[in-house]
């Protein structure tokens, strides 16, 4: 009894006092903030908006590793010089600039000789002719003011494919160097055209995302459009235009088969392939209208997504398949639309002036890009799925037919600059910078691009 | 009893402990941060020297009477001036209304003005407007009124005492037509070009004019320094809001006393490349040259690249 009344005459005096004393510690840590900050922490200097700037790198030809591989590691070199200045965010230093010659690329480089030159990053690498006849491809990346390798790979191919060799470490540069995925290792299928204007010839034609190892798919007896990259395997499907109506096609690259997609009466176009490369969507003509309708590939099943007395066109899926986007003119004018993957409502998301079509989903997700026409111009833009952010990349007398790169970074679309001329491929940053024209063997419209090889 | 007394202070010494350590650690982390700010040229004056620069047209003029120009042009009626001015005239006196005592008092106020002007630059003219009291005498005094942005008050007087009854009958009204009239129209730089009467304003540069930047915090220099060898990585156009923050020593010399320390690990490989970016910057721009009477300040600090809006 005794001592618990004593307890509990202690509390009562000491939790006031309590109270009051942790009042006081509080107090007491908020004096240390004032005097405790500037006492324990250093100064901190806020460095805001730089601007950017291309990185300079310098890139030494690579080393032949026989006296007869000194072709190839040039080539190679060329090729990543290439790539990392076109895409504008790296400034290759010109190699007369150089003072020191990488002859070892074992031993680390004397980084005070890059140091001189501005250079930022190093590429050092070597090309081997092995004894079974492969290739082996080896190359470093230096950072040059902390003398740390950033990266480093070696590859094995046949001597045929050193362009891909060049493509796949431009690639790994870029993503060390950038912190994105690259997009050199890709190829771009494209409608190359010919002859005088009024006859025309358009073929399929297949070539590197840098212009280089064109190849022709179709010999130009018919007129094709439209061709689309699956994202998954090394098909293409494309629009031509036979004896009769044109049809939906499927082309293998690898065996050059071809095959029409469905048999349906009346026009099919503009398709395209799903994310996962199983179905392809397209527009089928009905009267006067058209819908869109998805069709399995494997079960050639055929499922209707609308039916509107409108022109609903040129469909293409979200990357993570869930929702498309499409043009339609059910609200008077050609505009931009998004609707679950599976049909039901669609939600308009073009409100500009003019006229949108031909809508594709980034790779990434974050953007649609579109073809707007309006104020007697074509121009390239984006828009966000949903439909804010939109911004225009390129305006003139015709551009038209955006798609993206594997990373969704850049994009590249046709123009044709009127009078007797014809088109030529362009690439362009989505944010509206670094506009370069892609090289082609003849005029060439529809680039489509295809995911990365590797 | 002891017992339980050496437990209140052993909790209460845990608990100041605690409390206090935790203020320690977590608040001496928020560091002083010191935001990008422009240098302004700051020059020490007396109280003297106050007084003289916000003294009057008198003293200024009387000081330096010759700044602008060696030879002073004959003087001779600067004829848009006078249109002007006399038909604006009429107006300001109808705007304010000055009843007739206070002409008596106002010319008295306003002698000494006439004859400032006179002291610059038209010695010539003064006597004949004094003597001429009808016509040129008001061109001068109101010319150099306005010029002295004392436009309305000063001129009425004298308008008045030249003119004096016909214009007072009217009625003290405002009207908002006139308004424009009210206005100074004429070429600022009509003085000097002139060259009949000297330009007061003989400073290089104006009220809003500023002076080149000369980086007066060693803040501002690192900064201008670093910033030439970053090259800051393109980050899209969705903004990531990269921050990369490094502890650095420096050496007298402006070289750096060991590698940068990064502040935490970058979170996206974007980050991780902004950080880079900013570490190559530091080591490549070294040795930074910044004023050594702050060496205490920049030997050890904490430089933050960022791209946040704050």
């Amino acid at each position: 009894m005794k001592p618990l009344q004593m307890t509990e005459k202690d509390r009562t005096p000491v939790m006031p006092f309590r109270l009051s004393r942790r009042q006081l510690l509080s107090g007491m840590a908020s004096l240390g903030v004032i005097t405790g900050g500037p006492a324990f922490g250093q100064k901190r200097l806020i460095i805001p908006e730089g601007d950017f700037a291309p990185l300079p790198i310098a890139i030494p030809n690579f080393v032949a590793g026989t006296p007869s591989d000194g072709e190839v590691a040039v080539g190679v070199t060329q090729v990543i010089t290439n790539n990392l200045k076109r895409s504008g965010l790296f400034a290759p230093i010109d190699q007369a600039a150089y003072i020191e010659k990488v002859v070892n690329i074992d031993a680390a480089p004397q980084f005070a000789n890059w140091k001189t030159i501005s250079a930022q990053a190093l590429v050092t690498g070597r090309m081997t002719r092995q004894p079974d006849g492969r290739l082996k491809a080896e190359f470093r990346l230096w950072d040059v003011a902390t003398g740390q390798q950033l990266t480093g790979q070696q590859y094995f191919t046949s001597p045929e494919y050193w362009r891909r060799i060049a493509h796949i470490i431009s690639d790994q540069i870029y993503e060390r160097l950038t912190g994105e995925k690259g997009y050199f290792d890709s190829r771009v299928v494209f409608v190359d055209e010919t002859g005088a204007k009024e006859r025309r010839v358009k073929k399929l034609a297949l070539m590197d995302q840098d212009g280089a190892n064109v190849r022709y798919l179709t010999r130009g007896t018919d007129l094709v459009l439209t061709p689309r990259f699956s994202p998954s395997t090394q098909e293409i499907t494309y629009m031509e235009f036979g004896q009769g109506d044109p049809r939906v096609y499927l082309y293998n690259i690898e065996t050059g088969q071809r095959e029409i997609v469905g048999n349906f009466p009346g026009m099919s176009f503009s398709p395209r392939f799903s994310p996962d490369g199983q179905r392809i969507i397209m527009s089928l003509q009905q009267g006067g209208n058209s819908n869109l309708f998805v069709m399995d590939l494997r079960s050639k099943s055929t499922t209707r997504l609308t039916d509107t007395p409108a022109i609903d066109t040129s469909p293409s899926y979200a990357p993570d398949g869930t929702r498309l986007c499409f043009e339609s003119d059910r609200g008077g004018k050609p505009q931009i639309y998004v609707m679950p993957a599976t049909g039901g409502s669609a939600q308009r998301i073009s409100f500009g002036d003019g006229t949108y079509s031909t809508p594709v989903w980034s790779p990434r997700g974050d953007y649609i890009a579109f073809t707007k026409q309006g104020g007697g111009q074509f121009s390239i833009g984006i828009i966000k799925p949903d439909g804010s952010g939109e911004r225009i990349l390129t305006s003139g007398f015709h551009n038209e037919g955006p798609t993206f790169a594997p990373n969704g970074r850049v994009l590249m679309f046709f123009r044709d600059p009127g009078g007797s001329g014809g088109p030529s491929l362009f690439t362009v940053d989505i944010s509206g910078r670094n506009e370069q024209r892609v090289p082609t063997p003849g005029f060439a419209s529809d680039p489509a691009w295809s995911p990365l090889l590797s | 009893m002891k017992v339980k007394f050496d437990k209140t202070l052993a909790a209460s010494i845990t608990l100041h402990v605690l409390v206090l350590g935790w203020g320690i650690v977590s608040f001496s982390t928020k560091a002083l941060e010191m935001p990008p700010e422009e240098s302004v040229p700051v020059d020490v004056i007396s109280a003297d020297q106050l007084a003289h620069v916000m003294a009057g047209m008198k003293s200024g003029k009387k000081e330096n009477p010759k700044p602008l120009v060696e030879k002073v042009a004959d003087a001779k009626p600067v004829e848009d001036a006078v249109g002007k001015i006399t038909e604006k005239a009429p107006v300001v006196t109808d705007t304010a209304p000055p009843p007739p005592p206070k002409v008596e008092e106002k010319p008295i106020e306003k002698k000494p003005d006439p004859p400032k002007p006179v002291a610059e630059a038209k010695p010539k003219e003064e006597p004949k407007p004094i003597e001429k009291k009808p016509d040129p005498p008001k061109v001068d005094p109101i010319a150099e009124a306005l010029k002295k942005e004392e436009k309305k008050p000063p001129p009425k007087p004298q308008v008045q005492a030249a003119t004096p009854p016909p214009q007072k009958p009217k009625e003290r009204t405002f009207d908002q037509s006139k308004i424009a009239a009210l206005l100074d129209k004429r070429d600022p730089s009509r003085q000097a070009v002139a060259g009949e009467t000297l330009n007061s304003n003989a400073a290089l540069g104006l009220s809003k004019g500023k002076a080149a930047d000369n980086s007066a915090t060693w803040g501002s220099m690192f900064q201008s320094q670093v910033e030439r060898c970053w090259k800051k990585p393109y980050g899209g156009i969705e903004s990531q809001n990269p921050e990369a923050a490094f502890t650095i020593r420096l050496k007298r010399d402006g070289t750096l006393e060991g590698m940068p320390a990064p502040e935490g690990t970058p979170a996206t490989p974007y980050l991780r490349v902004y950080q880079e970016s900013a570490l190559r910057a530091i080591i490549e721009c070294q040795p930074y040259n910044l004023p050594a009477a702050f060496f205490d300040e920049w030997k050890y600090f904490a430089p933050v690249f960022t791209e946040r809006k704050t």
